[in-house]
């Protein structure tokens, strides 16, 4: 057969199988933490860039992720839900005040629409620190239950004691995000969604609602922020106003642009490698940002791309002229 | 019969009146251009008739509905379809996928379907894949259709925005300027083009500064001066009318 046809079709399954092997090969909890962490930046950064497909820049990632986290929690300790029922409620309620909140201003554009999108993260950042009855304000939510265990007798046991079971929860997160997202983007809903980026007055010539698509791309964003968030309460067990500030928002956003924009694998390049280098260099943990800032600024200067167009630069490079 | 029916329409900035009480009609079938000098208003008719602006005063209705101050996807899904004067793509894209693009208005696949990749959208995919084909080679565009939209020389990027409009199946098409900034050889090719666009029974409403390619094309002329309709007739009538020429050439009684 045809090798160029095999080898795109070999190359996910093969990255599937060493994805879901890792846990055999690496028990060091360490290790196992900074990839779950690793997986919830992938979620956080892809879905950020699924809201820029539409031209629009959103700030609101980390009070989405919070809106996540603190329903979550909430739907488990105080109405006693299942987590598997709390994690999509999670997701539709960020989801949700996504598209409330998107409505009104949907006819903002670019740095006003952003700004929006970041007082609503202040916002919610706010809310929950002041709402202590519902919070726990400052201090926030502690000691929320692990996901409830998943036992199939012979095949299947999760138990979420150890940090494998969440490890395989995160590669499931990651693993329907990026299918969800990838499928809506290259299908002609992502067509709509780039046209209205490239130019919203000759979408709606030909007929694009504009201000619709960019209100289902936030919501839809958010709603992968929002389940992510969930995941983070539940993993952490333990969740506080602080764990999601602006500087969340700018971590992520940093991520997508560091990675690159224009590619699907954008993003995910750039949640790998910027989860990596602070852990690789924890000696300077307190001078994160300024890192983060550095890397972008030299990918903003010699990288307009981001990482993702590295290999092709060098391919352009050795091609002979 | 009218298909598009323009009646008082008014359009107010500040005080100024950009478009003053303006009537005419199109009739279906029909080829009809807009002409008037600089600052006449005719873009500002096109916005009004397609809902990128609300008019002040007035109405526009199109086969018997009205369609005044709708949502400009709205009204292109009605038929009405307009282009731009200056050369509005998606720039991003390849000559064959604005095309493709423009083509998905006319699917009614959902969401659902769409998202999930199923057999009927993945049919209709293949189906708007030729007739965009059909449409790039109609235009005479076949050669770049490969090539990004941005990268192309002035004159293909306005045939090319005349394709994606016609993708986006119109009943009504309204051309703006579609003839400017191009070489003789060039507007020959685009008049022709109009042509057949409109041989095959689509009407045409066309803002034009070329006035030889306007007399030659066109039905009937519609002159606006300052927001207002000055004349309305045959390209003859046109040639001839006294306040036709003074609004393009002054009236000589300044002159030194």
């Amino acid at each position: 057969m045809d090798r160029r046809k095999i080898v795109p079709l070999l190359s996910p399954a093969i990255l599937l199988i060493v994805l879901l092997l890792v846990p055999v090969f690496i028990s060091q909890p360490y290790v196992l933490h900074v990839l779950i962490v690793m997986g919830i930046n992938i979620t956080l950064a892809t879905s950020l860039r699924f809201i820029a497909t539409v031209g629009q820049f959103s700030l609101a990632h980390a009070g989405m992720v919070s809106i996540g986290a603190y329903s979550s929690a909430l739907l488990v300790i105080k109405l006693g839900l299942s987590f598997w029922a709390a994690l999509p409620l999670a997701g539709l309620t960020a989801m949700s005040i996504a598209f409330l909140v998107g409505s009104p201003f949907v006819r903002l554009k670019g740095i006003y629409f952003t700004m929006v999108t970041l007082f609503l993260t202040e916002f919610i950042t706010l809310l929950v620190t002041e709402w202590r009855n519902l919070t726990g304000g400052v201090q926030g939510i502690i000691s929320i239950p692990r996901p409830n265990a998943i036992v199939l007798p012979g095949l299947l046991n999760l138990t979420f004691a150890s940090k494998v079971d969440f490890y395989y929860l995160a590669l499931a997160m990651v693993g329907f995000t990026l299918i969800s997202l990838y499928a809506i983007e290259s299908s002609r809903i992502g067509i709509a969604f780039s046209s209205v980026r490239q130019s919203e007055a000759l979408a709606e010539s030909i007929g694009v609602n504009s201000a619709g698509f960019r209100i289902l791309a936030f919501s839809l964003g958010c709603f992968f922020a929002g389940i992510a968030g969930a995941f983070y309460g539940h993993y952490f067990s333990a969740i506080a106003p602080g764990s999601f500030g602006f500087l969340l928002s700018i971590n992520v956003f940093i991520y997508m642009v560091v990675g690159g924009l224009r590619r699907f694998a954008g993003p995910i390049i750039g949640a790998i490698i910027l989860t990596l280098i602070p852990e690789l260099a924890r000696a300077f943990k307190e001078y994160e940002p300024f890192v983060f800032a550095a890397i972008l600024l030299v990918v903003i200067f010699f990288l307009r791309e981001g990482l993702i167009s590295l290999p092709v630069l060098f391919r352009k490079r050795r091609a002979p002229r | 019969m009218a298909t598009l029916q323009i009646t008082g329409l008014t359009k107010y900035f500040g005080g100024l009146a950009a478009v003053h009480e303006i009537d005419f009609d199109v009739n279906r079938g029909e080829l009809v251009g807009l002409i008037g000098p600089n600052g006449a208003g005719k873009t500002t008719m096109f916005s009004l008739i397609t809902g990128s602006l609300r008019p002040t005063r007035g109405k526009v209705v199109f086969n018997g509905k009205d369609i005044t101050g709708q949502k400009p996807h709205l009204i292109a899904k009605v038929g009405v379809v307009r282009t731009f004067q200056a050369t509005t793509l998606f720039s991003q894209y390849t000559v064959l996928e604005n095309v493709i693009a423009a083509c998905h208005l006319e699917s009614k696949i959902s969401f659902w379907e769409a998202a999930l990749h199923t057999p009927s959208s993945r049919r209709s995919e293949e189906a708007i894949l030729s007739r965009a084909s059909d449409i790039v080679h109609f235009v005479g565009l076949e050669a770049c259709k490969d090539q990004p939209a941005g990268s192309l020389p002035h004159g293909y990027k306005r045939v090319l925005g005349i394709a994606v409009s016609m993708a986006a199946g119109p009943q009504l098409l309204l051309l703006d300027e579609p003839l400017s900034g191009m070489n003789v050889e060039e507007v020959d090719r685009t008049v022709a083009l109009i042509k057949r666009i409109w041989e095959r029974g689509t009407t045409i409403l066309l803002i034009e500064h070329n006035m030889r390619a306007a007399m030659n094309l066109c039905q009937r002329i519609v002159v606006l001066q300052m927001g207002k309709k000055i004349a309305e007739g045959t390209p003859e009538m046109i040639k001839a009318n006294r306040e036709v020429i003074q609004a393009y050439l002054g009236s000589g009684k300044n002159a030194p």
